[in-house]
């Protein structure tokens, strides 16, 4: 069958569109923390978790009994939650005439689980019976028409068929498919796990697998026909078109039955959308796939089970068939649907089994007449329970029996509508608590100018992490502490030592246009040791087919050793693991653009040392019998500018053909030819930063956080990352803000940058004077330990070595403080009085220890995010859980400053706070389950077990203790202290970021320094408010430097 | 009169069709005492049977009878859902290995403790299931999964149950399958061998439909602890008296 190519694009672009609510998913060696309903974003907050809710199965909202806890906690606000209730009751006046606002608190703070109950037979005459102990009616409520009616509406048109099937027959069909269709992606997407390789896969997904489906012998006994499915169509969309349509899917419902395909598993399909989009990415460019092929391998599996189903067990094979069969057997359909469903009655659930595995009518009936009042009976009372239940509770047991049938009704119906919206209700009251308490720490007003310079200014990550270790600094010694975006608003795509790709380093909204490149400085050795080579020996022999057999006998005991050291004393282990093996070189970065002439002499460099090593491949020769002329003379030759025998012929006595065809190798083989080399030169002309862009983005780096003046001798440029072992999550609790990788690059590039003599004359140009010793200088903070080590100390100009061992104090008491107060939240048994050295020893212990499931919280807790100067939050405990961006408004009139902070980090902060967020609320749903139960998958993902669905999201161990949520899931407060005017038109100029605060993704206050309002918007207005009060500490003013004349 | 007594002891130890009158028995009776009763009468009734007459001239077609009852109840096992149900399919699936082990010629103090010590996990059974229905209404697996973070203690029992079901270590029922498997003509232990590996199925499903997964179904009351200690006292003796006969003492 051929496909109109019409018809072919309008399927393309409706699986287009339904992927449009799957978020993205990154590989994991770059985790991006992202809002598991991005796609859902233009929605109010209420509205998409209840979308949500529908597409991934997922709750958005806590279970009422955790809020519960966390009231009793005072994690939560009790006023609020009258308020709230207040407000929900005016629009249920029936629930007011009977005392709602008692009720309603008493059903939320006392009543674990819902008050209205699912009645599915039941009618509200029956509740009012039950409730007023009237016999109980030995009527069937409905028909066997109104039953099959019912089970239609259960099986609309865009529900795959085989969900029927299972709910009716308890098939498992849909189990079996996801199975199939996993084993597909595992063997497709590997990208270098596996030891044998799926075959074609350059062919593209569906081509590949076809090829190999087809003639999968397995597949066949099991009685899957697939080959006479291919048969139909070459293409995917072609195949998608025919499965419909043999199916009997009308055509109008196609989107919503692929929206349904691709949810349910939204994991491989995130990945699949967003490795079909990348731009650059090797495995994609090597081995295509789109969701049109994952679609299209899902419809052939599912058409070839159903089939087989039917063919064996006499079901339904396609709409139709199901049509007949509900019309034709509705009683036990219904039975059925009830038993598989898990709806049935428990002291009916034998009876209903064996009856419907018999399938005689007259027992079904039978059944079905016993059953059915049983139901009505049993729904009536359960709901009649629950209200007594919570009148009792309130204190007033007669409430609900006094009333009459209508009014009972009435008053069910707007009891329903309460709960259906009280997870917002909860939220919200937990967001007053937090609001309150953050508001009421800041400081408005400004301490008096400074005199002199501090010891040092250290530029941090505005991660919630670097909130603890910046209080710490500035707490011991005299260093003053900026917030900034952790790739210091620099998009860099790295060409990492060793490594052929590109790692983009910034938030993954950004597309970086400059490349850098890392080179070894070449001053330590990079022979292979014996180390080196026996590990790699190992590596060899565990990937390999058969090796492991007699691997494992032969040299399985080093392994053993190895896993003893880890596990028994992995601290010590470690460093005797350092001390053996070689460490990475010491690197540069190629920062400064290259001229034409020095690319064309980088080129031309290169293609020398390839000439050389390709005459001892192919001759044997070495290099001392060859002199650079011969070797110019080739290169001209092998790019066409030289015609002629060459010297390297004449020397070594080719005849003119072997000439030629060395010259022909050079081209082919060695890529020696002008179209790569074009090609070498324009990968070099992205290589590094023009001048006027190294200015600028020093500039807007300095500018953004209001670091304009009063430079010290260090600034410290400190990016961040993680270190764990065994820990796939690792990427996880790196810089966010550099793409899921360590921040050190990025503090190197601009350090590079600020540190130049050009840059700086340019920048005094512009009215930001860099005094002449102030040194720009890298360093990594180490999140997992709290150890800051300082980077690229050989540049460091020598009167500023004297000052190393102060600066290097300095950075280890307030590593050492930190831990000690970390320590508290990840083993809160610890005594608190522990001293901090031992503190940090068991702190840093989690940076080497593989069985540690929790190295550290992460981002757990974020709740802020603070758009302001520091003195706001100077001295002030945020507990690690506030994003802090600093920024001056003074120096940002236009509002840019502010815009492009509102683009980049607050919109990744919010991603990290939704991931947090719906990972905490809904474990299994939205993250991504235990880590116990994880193995990496095709190095790019972790699966639970041997078979599930890529898990996205945070796993429980981040967002969880004791299966409790130990994140407060609440959404990002904002905070920005700016002139009201000038930060609503900021936010208003930001349409994404407008968008998300209109619709309630972002909490957003302003708080305007001039006139010392507070401004927040709620219910769609800006509203003003008071501030609330709260004791701020005094800080003693540290010590200060002079400022250098 | 041996065959008579033969075919009659097929109803008490039951062996397939003969084994439908016990299981009819056991899903008629609804009082739990009467049913524990019949649990441990049922199968000493046929104990006694065939300690009268004489199993070897019949020895190679019971043998192979009684494997192919084991079998038989050990897969229905995995079909049933209601946990009495699957207690009285276990049984039925037990008993039969007791005319294997009758063949090998124990002592009459050997035959009635193995009989004891294999009837052990369905009568344990029999109490999760009674356990189940008070708080759920009904102990049918599947309807309300994940019973392990909200009645840990229930769940506790269920686990120990199910394991002295699949016939593990240290439960009478392990110990039992070895002595049985001792003297088992090759055919044979693979028969068994099999059944064994059928309750092992049978037993995960059953504690992956009720203990682990996801939480679901009413809010239920735990068991006390008081009954928890009790329970927990009846597995330590089970479990000792196991022992002590597979030990020799007695």
């Amino acid at each position: 069958m051929t496909l109109p190519l019409g018809r072919g694009l309008k399927i393309r672009s409706m699986v287009h569109m339904a992927a449009e609510p799957i978020p993205n998913f990154w590989p994991m060696r770059t985790f991006i923390h992202h809002n598991p309903l991005h796609g859902l974003e233009d929605l109010p907050f209420p509205d998409a978790v209840e979308q949500g809710e529908a597409l991934f199965h997922g709750r958005g909202f806590l279970p009422r009994a955790d809020y519960q806890r966390l009231l009793a906690e005072g994690r939560l606000d009790r006023d609020t939650i009258e308020e709230r209730v207040a407000e929900a009751l005016a629009e249920r006046p029936a629930l007011q005439e009977i005392g709602g606002q008692d009720l309603l608190c008493t059903l939320l703070t006392e009543r674990r689980e819902p008050v209205v109950t699912k009645r599915t037979v039941a009618d509200v005459h029956d509740v009012a019976g039950a409730l007023q102990g009237r016999p109980p009616s030995d009527q069937a409520p409905m028909d066997v028409e109104t039953l099959a009616d019912r089970l239609r509406g259960c099986f609309p048109a865009e529900r795959p068929l085989y969900e029927a099937l299972d709910l009716l027959f308890d098939t498992r069909i849909g189990e079996t498919l996801d199975e199939l269709l996993i084993k597909t992606c595992l063997d497709f997407f590997d990208e270098g796990q596996s030891a044998w390789k799926m075959p074609g896969r350059e062919q593209g997904l569906f081509t590949a697998w076809s090829a190999l489906a087809r003639r999968n012998l397995r597949l066949f006994l099991r009685g899957l026909h697939i080959k006479r499915i291919l048969v139909q169509s070459e293409t995917p969309e072609g195949i998608i078109a025919y499965i419909l349509d043999e199916l009997g899917i009308p055509e109008d419902v196609w989107q919503d039955l692929i929206v349904r395909e691709l949810t349910h598993m939204h994991g491989w399909a995130g990945f699949i959308r967003w490795r079909s989009t990348a731009s650059r990415y090797y495995w994609s460019e090597e081995y295509p796939a789109d969701l049109v092929d994952f679609l299209a391998i899902r419809l052939v599996l599912a058409l070839a089970l159903i089939r087989e189903h039917a063919r064996r067990q006499k079901m339904p094979g396609n709409r139709a068939e199901l049509e007949a069969l509900i019309t034709e057997r509705p009683a036990e359909c219904y039975l059925r649907h009830e038993l598989f469903t898990g709806g049935v009655l428990p002291t009916h659930a034998e009876a209903v089994e064996d009856v419907v595995a018999r399938g005689r009518p007259a027992e079904v009936a039978a059944v079905l007449a016993r059953y059915l009042p049983a139901k009505r009976r049993a729904e009536g009372e359960r709901q009649a329970l629950a209200l007594d239940d919570l009148a009792q509770l309130a204190g007033a047991p007669s409430t609900f029996r006094e009333l009459d049938e209508e009014r009972l009704a009435t008053v069910l119906d707007e009891l329903a509508a309460f709960e259906k919206r009280e997870g917002m209700l909860w939220l919200e009251a937990m967001e007053a608590t937090y609001r309150r308490s953050m508001l009421g720490k800041l400081r408005l007003t400004p301490p008096e100018p400074r005199e002199k310079r501090p010891f040092a200014q250290m530029l941090f990550c505005i991660d919630v992490r670097s909130e603890r270790i910046r209080r710490q600094l500035e707490t011991i010694g005299d260093y003053q502490t900026y917030g900034i975006a952790g790739f210091f608003g620099v998009p860099v795509s790295l060409i990492a030592l060793g490594k052929g790709s590109e790692d983009h380093l910034c938030p993954v909204v950004v597309t970086p246009k400059n490349l850098v490149l890392e080179v070894a400085t070449g001053a330590e050795k990079i022979d292979t040791d014996l180390y080196s080579s026996a590990e790699h020996l190992l590596h060899d022999l565990k990937h390999s087919v058969l090796s492991p057999y007699f691997t494992v006998e032969a040299i399985g005991l080093l392994f053993g050793f190895d896993m003893i050291g880890k596990t028994v004393a992995p601290s010590a282990y470690n460093r005797w693991r350092h001390k053996i093996e070689s460490g990475k070189p010491s690197t540069r970065l190629m920062v400064d653009k290259l001229t034409r002439e020095q690319a064309d002499s980088v080129v031309r460099a290169l293609q020398r040392v390839i000439i050389v090593r390709a005459i001892h491949q192919e001759f044997g020769i070495e290099r001392e019998s060859i002199t650079d002329a011969m070797i110019r003379e080739l290169r001209e030759a092998a790019m066409e500018n030289h015609v002629g025998q060459t010297a390297f012929a004449r020397d070594f006595a080719l005849s003119e053909s072997a000439e030629s065809k060395f010259i022909r190798t050079l081209q082919d083989d060695y890529r020696i030819n002008r179209s790569y080399a074009q090609m070498q030169l324009e990968r070099l002309g992205r290589i590094g930063f023009s001048l006027d862009e190294q200015t600028y983005f020093v500039a807007q780096a300095l500018r953004s956080i209001g670091l304009t003046e009063q430079f010290s001798r260090f600034v410290i440029l400190t990016g961040h990352g993680s270190q764990s072992d065994n820990n796939p999550y690792e990427s996880a609790l790196d810089c966010g803000a550099c793409g899921g990788s360590h921040g050190l690059v990025s503090a190197r590039v601009l350090a590079h940058m600020g540190n130049k003599p050009e840059v700086r004359r340019r920048l005094r140009e512009q009215g930001i004077d860099i005094p002449d010793d102030a040194w720009f200088l890298p360093a990594f903070h180490n999140t997992t330990s709290d150890e800051i080590r300082l980077h690229d100390l050989d540049l460091l100009p020598a009167s500023h070595l004297v000052y190393l061992e102060r600066l290097r104090n300095g950075l280890r008491a307030a590593m050492r403080r930190t831990a000690a107060e970390r320590l508290q939240t990840l083993e809160p048994e610890t005594d608190p009085t522990l001293d901090a050295v031992k503190a940090a020893r068991r702190i840093q212990r989690n940076t080497v220890d593989w069985t540690q499931v929790r190295p550290e919280w992460g981002l757990a807790r974020n709740a802020g995010f603070i758009i302001g100067r520091r003195h706001l939050t100077e001295a002030t405990d945020l507990a690690g859980r506030t994003f802090l961006q600093s920024y001056d408004y003074r120096v940002d009139p236009k509002g840019r400053l502010l815009e492009s902070i509102l683009t980049g980090p607050l919109v990744v902060g919010q991603w990290i706070n939704m991931e947090h967020y719906f990972s905490a609320v809904d474990n299994e749903h939205y993250g991504s389950g235990s880590k116990a139960y994880h193995n990496v998958a095709c190095r790019l993902g972790v699966i639970t077990g041997n078979l599930s669905d890529l898990r996205t999201g945070l796993p429980s161990q981040t967002v969880l203790f004791d299966g409790l949520p130990y994140h407060d899931p609440i959404r990002l407060l904002t905070v920005i202290e700016a002139p009201f005017e000038h930060a609503r038109t900021a936010i208003d100029g930001v349409s994404k970021v407008k968008s998300l605060v209109a619709n309630g993704w972002v909490l957003c206050v302003i708080l305007d320094p001039e006139t010392g309002r507070l401004h927040r918007f709620v219910d769609g207005e800006w509203r003003e408010e008071a501030l609330p009060s709260a004791d701020i500490e005094a800080t003693d003013q540290p010590d200060a430097e002079e400022i250098p004349a | 009169m041996s065959g008579l007594l033969i075919i009659l002891a097929a109803f008490f130890l039951p062996l397939f069709p003969a084994s439908l009158v016990f299981n009819r028995l056991a899903a008629g009776i609804q009082n739990p005492l009467a049913r524990l009763a019949l649990f441990i009468v049922w199968p000493q009734i046929g104990v006694f049977l065939i300690l009268w007459g004489d199993l070897a001239p019949a020895g190679p077609v019971l043998a192979t009878w009684a494997t192919l009852s084991a079998i038989f109840y050990a897969f229905r096992m995995l079909t049933v859902r209601e946990v009495g149900r699957w207690a009285a399919m276990l049984a039925s699936s037990a008993w039969p290995l007791v005319w294997l082990f009758a063949m090998q010629g124990p002592t009459e103090a050997d035959l009635i403790a193995f009989t004891l010590a294999i009837t052990a996990a369905p009568v344990l059974m029999l109490l999760v299931r009674d356990a189940l229905a008070r708080r759920l209404e009904a102990a049918y697996t599947g309807l309300h999964g994940g019973l392990a973070r909200d009645l840990p203690r229930l769940s506790g029992v269920i686990v120990i149950a199910t394991l002295a079901a699949m016939a593990l270590p240290l439960f009478p029922g392990f110990f039992a399958l070895l002595a049985v498997l001792g003297g088992a003509t090759l055919g044979v232990a693979i028969g068994i061998l099999l059944t064994w590996l059928l309750w092992s199925w049978a037993g995960a499903r059953l504690l992956q439909a009720t203990v682990f997964g996801p939480r679901s179904g009413p809010i239920a009351a735990d068991l006390p602890v008081s009954t928890t200690w009790l329970v927990a006292g009846l597995v330590v003796v089970i479990v000792a008296a196991g022992l002590l006969w597979t030990g020799g003492a007695v």
